[in-house]
């Protein structure tokens, strides 16, 4: 690290500028104040990285500003992130910047998508990751810090400042932070990343441009068909995204949904292609019925018959349904989260980038 | 590299943004009339581009008269276009016209 080190020192700081307001000030934040970076934490940070703070990791859109290991440990720092939260974030930073996923219009939409991340494996334990009650919610550092981490270079280095290289209309709470783990333990089915190819003690972090969560109650269904068709109404509207864009999509099973589904002997395959045939959107639905014409919608697969009367899947295929099982252990809850569309394909990447078992990956990340 | 910088008052601050390393871009030279030229359309693939693009053609032709109107079409109108879409464009036009149509 090149900034000039300090002794640490038991005496209370001198009196001076207040640096969160001045944090403030430099615009430099995401609205909330920040964690004032020293010289000795944003060393211990970027050791956490692999030392060599002038390394160059990325370069990040629309700014196209270089992220160097010291900067992102600044960024960290700013977060709020302890040490060992680095690894994860600095591969969920790799995953975003692969062509695949395009940030650079997942950052300039004018939608609001922001990219969710979802992390496997072992490092979930070790870092303090909540994919149990209220994951989508407040309550836990790592959860919290590791997304704002992300944001704040989104923002600081990818210069995705509202209104300026944001184009979004209306963004989403989950521009502060959007980062849970899957609930392997409470999960029926092996854990996300060992279906797609890397091992149960490999440690994995999954991206997807999103919307937020849109809540999926049934509290009455003793089935798998009640359940998915609960979440099949979900998902079958006009209004998000994948409906106009096509594209790929999450849904996350609360483990009371999944534990009565798994009983049934379906599998996580099954869920997936029971979700994708069942939506119901049809072309007439999507094309207001011809109310303003005819409306080809260039934007969805051309394999998609437009006739009345046409189903129109949600998604191209199953495999674009990216299913996890996550959340507390008490209540009948699950989520769907609407994707982005066809514009940014999600991404896989292991937290130490090697690749998996199989499949097609560029440089340890893995177009889904 | 460093991205600190001191204070007056002895604290020690970081800048978190980011050097951007790309040199600036020049405009390419601008047509004084459109008299006689060939025009690209460039058609970002969003719902209502096309429409919208041939719309300021016809605006154009109203005015002046074109050698030709060629039309084009990025793959996704939310990555950038093809570098070889682009180097064709360069060589088969004088001028292009683009859009987003959302």
């Amino acid at each position: 690290m090149s900034a000039p080190r300090k002794q640490p020192s038991a005496a209370p700081p001198p009196a001076g500028v207040d640096l969160v307001e001045w944090y403030f000030e430099q615009g430099w934040t995401d609205g909330l104040p920040v964690v004032p970076p020293t010289p000795e934490r944003i060393a211990g940070m970027v050791d956490a990285l692999g030392g060599e703070p002038s390394c160059v990791e990325a370069r990040i859109p629309p700014r196209w500003a270089t992220l160097t290991r010291e900067v992102l440990a600044i960024n960290l720092v700013l977060a709020g992130c302890l040490p060992k939260y680095a690894a994860v974030v600095r591969a969920t930073v790799l995953a975003l910047v692969s062509p695949h996923f395009n940030l650079n219009g997942v950052q300039a939409t004018t939608h609001m998508a922001a990219p969710l991340l979802v992390v496997n494996g072992p490092v979930r334990g070790e870092i303090g990751l909540n994919g149990g009650a209220n994951l989508f919610g407040s309550g836990y550092r790592a959860n919290a810090t590791i997304g704002r981490a992300i944001r704040l270079v989104l923002l600081n280095v990818g210069g995705a400042w509202p209104g300026d290289l944001d184009k979004s209309t209306l963004g989403h709470p989950g521009k502060y932070t959007f980062c849970i783990a899957e609930n392997e333990e409470a999960s029926p089915w092996a854990p996300y990343h060992v279906d797609r190819g890397y091992a149960p003690d490999d440690s994995t972090v999954f991206c997807i441009a999103a919307e937020g969560p849109h809540s999926v109650t049934n509290h009455v269904a003793n089935d798998p068909e009640g359940i998915l068709d609960s979440i099949v109404s979900s998902m079958s509207t006009i209004a998000h995204n994948n409906a106009v864009s096509s594209g790929s999509c999450a849904v996350v099973l609360g483990p009371e949904h999944a534990e009565t589904i798994a009983a049934k002997q379906w599998t996580r395959q099954d869920v997936r292609r029971y979700l994708w045939s069942n939506t119901t959107n049809t072309y007439d639905d999507i094309s207001f019925n011809g109310r303003y014409g005819q409306i080809y919608n260039r934007n969805l697969p051309r394999w998609y018959r437009r006739i009345p009367g046409a189903r129109i899947p949600i998604v191209p295929s199953p495999d674009d349904i990216h299913l996890f099982v996550a959340g507390g252990d008490a209540g009948r809850f699950s989520a769907f989260l609407p994707g982005w569309g066809h514009m940014s394909a999600p991404v896989l990447r292991a937290i130490d980038g090697h690749p998996p078992r199989s499949g097609g990956c560029v440089d340890g990340t893995c177009e889904l | 590299m460093s991205e600190y910088q001191q204070l007056p008052s002895g604290q020690i601050v970081f800048d978190p943004r980011g050097k951007v390393d790309a040199d600036p871009l020049s405009l390419a030279p601008r047509r004084r009339s459109l008299d006689g030229a060939c025009v690209g359309v460039l058609d970002n693939s969003k719902w209502n581009a096309s429409q919208l693009l041939r719309k300021v053609i016809a605006q154009i032709e109203a005015g002046v008269s074109l050698a030709d109107v060629r039309f084009y079409k990025k793959a996704s109108f939310s990555r950038q276009a093809e570098a070889t879409l682009l180097d064709q464009i360069a060589a088969e036009v004088d001028v292009v016209v683009t859009a987003i149509g959302d």
